[in-house]
């Protein structure tokens, strides 16, 4: 490994740093399994390691304090520790201790610059000076050819010999026998294969056999049910149009407008006191004409087909729709003229 | 009788509990104020503080028992929002050309005020007289019958604490920051130094999150059966509610719709947020301020978040939950909602103004029939002065900025992290400048190309 440590080196040296004063002679692989026997009370002056541990040691630390000069004031009454604080304060007190000859042996560790003051005194080092020194040290230790840094790991077990395999000649037969016949493989393939088969059956629903939907051409009544200067609203919650008859650029037209804003979607109101249609959801405001003039809608509302029929009646084709701002009002399928 | 009573013996009854939890709020104030405020110099003898406070509490009592003895005759009830500021509040807030600039002109010189008087704010005491005058400005004000229609809808009860809790976080967050940014002046270790709150997760923490997680159980539990669900009739695509309402979190967001098109105020500008907000670590250099509240170490970034959160955010929730109204026009907070209230906001694009109002002439007419790069010659020629405000407002002003007031911040960021961070600093700016503009000039659109959807 040349570049930076690995977590797992990491947190194996400072297993090893820690177990330095008791058994410093101990690789840490073997001295993790000990630890993990959960001793009543691990020996005195190695840094505990997991929370059990900690509340174990200081229990018995508590119980026999007479005999040991510790700092701790819960240790120093002589009583178990109880409370939280006391053992707070217990475990402040020891890991001071235990933990500034490790944080001395690292001069490497540099201050944070940035950091908001410097610890006080008997501090734990935190865990990322930790990992700064010793990263550190990792980086000093690659220089040099030999790499104490190191720590010794277990021999891995040796791999099966997947690589007799290979001098088989590799043929297209093979490679597509390996491909569906392993466990993984079928595993995968069988997926795939109902997943796209879900995704297609998903698909079908986009073309339904049965289309509930009105009619996009209707007929809406003769010329004479639309007085000028009026909106019927009597289509918009089956077909989302208006009837209009009124004035357009010196005509008498009568037209379909779209009951959709060409803001956002929303469906607009028609106000007859104000002569005009405004939309709840923003504001915006349109004119008799469709044309837009307040709030944020960019464009006016949209045209749909509509003609005089053969039998006289209206007829409204939805499926076509005319913008005035493409100029395709101009075209003779948006409007009725009355005379 | 009035189908719509200002006040009905429930609600004098209602606020008369409402009294009495302010009375017991400050009656412990008072002797708060008694063991730490000290006395005062009146007339010669010394008076403790608290006796003031101790005063104001009796009255609050009073005044809650006159609402409980007083609840059999509404109509007689004399405690009550005068008329006279409910007139003048909708005159000027309601006016839908006034009342929008006002709004937010009080939003920006309240953000001001608190970031340059935040010595002063902290106080505890003039953060309990604040709480105190909003609390009973919005006592007073439940006694208008419009005013209750919408504050206290099942819809909006949450946004009305939510408003208070925002006010306590912001206050909470100024006064610790204050107070460290004095240790450090002093030359003190910091607070968070001084008080080591590390405590264990287990059981400490686990304890203190599972009571937490009881009491917010109880709360939503006791919320559910008091307030009922606001449901309405089912949904037609033929009517749409009016005002119809996003939920209250996006309501700054449909703010931003009625200035912008859909595209930029519901598509680029969320994700502008969002991925601005996940850039900050990465364009912040200040390495200050961590793990601990501060003001001074780290004025900027605290200053343009508090900018983007409360006049660009939580203002517009305000706007957008209790002044506007049907058809999405602004209602004063005691109007009634009137659905054919008149406003004339004819809105104009940029380029009408351009070519009809300055040049005196006509529009540059685009030609349907015409090619794709004809056309885009036409809208060019049409639309030229806003597509060059547009282009000099997003790309001329950040090199700018770099050459001179933000010269340092250049160099520590460098090319890249600068302009990245000029432009989301210039895409938060394009609202409120939106804003002023279309109340200021009813400017509709800068670039208005309907023709291929695109309107900034």
């Amino acid at each position: 490994m040349a570049d930076k440590p690995s977590t797992d080196d990491i947190l194996a040296k400072l297993r090893k740093e820690a177990q330095g004063g008791g058994g410093g002679d101990e690789t840490p692989a073997s001295a993790q399994p000990a630890a993990e026997t959960r001793a009543p009370a691990p020996p005195a002056g190695e840094t505990p390691t997991s929370t059990n541990d900690i509340m174990a040691a200081l229990r018995a630390q508590g119980g026999k304090a007479a005999s040991e000069p510790s700092p701790a004031p819960a240790a120093r009454t002589g009583e178990t520790p109880k409370s939280t604080n006391d053992i707070m304060a217990a475990l402040r007190a020891q890991s001071g201790k235990g933990a500034s000859p490790a944080a001395e042996s690292k001069p490497a560790a540099p201050k944070k610059a940035g950091a908001p003051a410097s610890l006080p005194d008997g501090e734990k080092p935190s865990v990322e000076e930790m990992l700064k020194g010793l990263r550190g040290e990792a980086k000093a230790a690659d220089t040099a050819p030999a790499k104490p840094a190191k720590p010794t790991m277990p021999p891995l077990p040796t791999k099966p010999p997947v690589a007799s395999k290979k001098k088989e000649p590799e043929t297209r037969r093979n490679f597509l026998i390996a491909l569906v016949a392993t466990p993984f493989a079928l595993a995968w393939t069988a997926f795939t294969a109902s997943a796209g088969a879900f995704t297609l059956g998903l698909a079908r629903f986009m073309m339904p056999n049965v289309l509930v939907e009105p009619p996009s051409t209707f007929k809406v009544g003769p010329p004479s049910d639309y007085p000028p200067g009026t909106v019927s609203t009597k289509w918009k919650a089956q077909f989302a149009v208006w009837l209009v008859h009124a004035e357009y650029e010196g005509k008498s037209l009568i037209y379909a407008l779209s009951t959709v804003c060409t803001h956002l979607g929303c469906t607009p109101n028609w106000l007859e006191g104000e002569q005009k249609f405004k939309c709840p959801c923003h504001g915006s405001g349109f004119y008799i004409n469709g044309i837009n003039f307040e709030g944020p809608a960019p464009r006016p509302l949209e045209r749909h087909a509509i003609r005089v029929a053969p039998d006289g009646m209206l007829e409204v084709d939805k499926s076509r729709k005319f913008q005035q701002e493409l100029g395709q009002w101009e075209d003779g399928n948006s409007k009725v003229e009355v005379v | 009788m009035d189908p719509h009573p200002d006040l009905t013996s429930g609600v004098v009854f209602g606020l008369g509990w409402f009294y009495l939890i302010l009375f017991a709020m400050n009656a412990c104030w008072v002797v708060r104020s008694y063991k730490q405020d000290g006395e005062m110099h009146l007339f010669g003898i010394e008076v403790p503080k608290a006796s003031f406070w101790a005063l104001y509490a009796a009255l609050l009592g009073m005044v809650s028992i006159a609402h409980f003895t007083g609840s059999s005759q509404p109509d007689a009830f004399l405690i009550r929002m005068p008329e006279i500021f409910k007139d003048y509040a909708d005159l000027t807030i309601g006016n839908s050309k006034l009342g929008p600039v006002l709004f937010f002109a009080g939003s920006i010189v309240g953000f001001v005020l608190m970031i340059v008087l935040r010595e002063i704010l902290v106080v505890p005491t003039v953060g309990w007289v604040l709480l105190n005058g909003s609390l009973l400005l919005l006592g007073l004000s439940m006694t208008d019958y419009d005013f209750r229609q919408i504050v206290a809808k099942p819809d909006n009860v949450p946004i009305v604490a939510m408003l208070f809790i925002v006010g306590y976080t912001t206050w909470l967050y100024f006064a610790r920051a204050v107070d460290n940014d004095r240790r450090v002046k002093e030359g003190r270790p910091l607070y968070e130094e001084e008080h080591q709150e590390k405590i264990l997760v287990w059981p400490d923490l686990v304890y203190s999150e599972l009571v937490c997680m009881l009491v917010i159980t109880a709360v939503l539990v006791a919320w559910g059966i008091a307030l009922d669900a606001p449901l309405e009739e089912p949904a037609n695509a033929a009517k749409t509610p009016n005002p119809s309402k996003a939920p209250w979190y996006f309501l700054g967001l449909q703010e931003m719709l009625v200035y912008y098109d859909p595209w930029l105020a519901g598509v680029v500008f969320p994700s502008v947020i969002l991925g601005g907000l996940m850039a900050i670590p990465y364009i912040d250099y200040n390495k200050k301020g961590n793990g601990y509240y501060c003001f001074e170490d780290r004025w900027f970034a605290v200053s343009t978040f508090l900018f983007g959160f409360l006049p660009l955010w939580v203002a517009m929730i305000i706007l957008g939950t209790f002044l506007r109204g049907p058809n999405w026009n602004i209602f004063g907070f005691y109007e009634y909602w009137d659905v054919h209230k008149l406003e004339v906001l004819n809105n104009v694009n940029l380029s009408e103004y351009f070519w009809l109002t300055l040049m005196g002439g006509a529009m540059p007419k685009v030609d349907p029939s015409a090619g794709a790069a004809t056309q885009a010659v036409q809208i060019l020629v049409r639309e030229w002065l806003g597509i060059v405000l547009t282009l000099g407002y997003l790309v001329v002003l950040p090199p700018v900025m770099a050459a001179t007031v933000c010269r340092r911040m250049f160099h520590r960021m460098g090319f890249l992290r600068f302009m990245v961070f000029s432009n989301l600093m210039l895409l938060m700016l394009a609202l409120p400048i939106k804003m002023v503009l279309r109340w200021a000039f009813n400017l509709k659109y800068i670039v208005a190309v309907p023709e291929w959807f695109f309107n900034i």
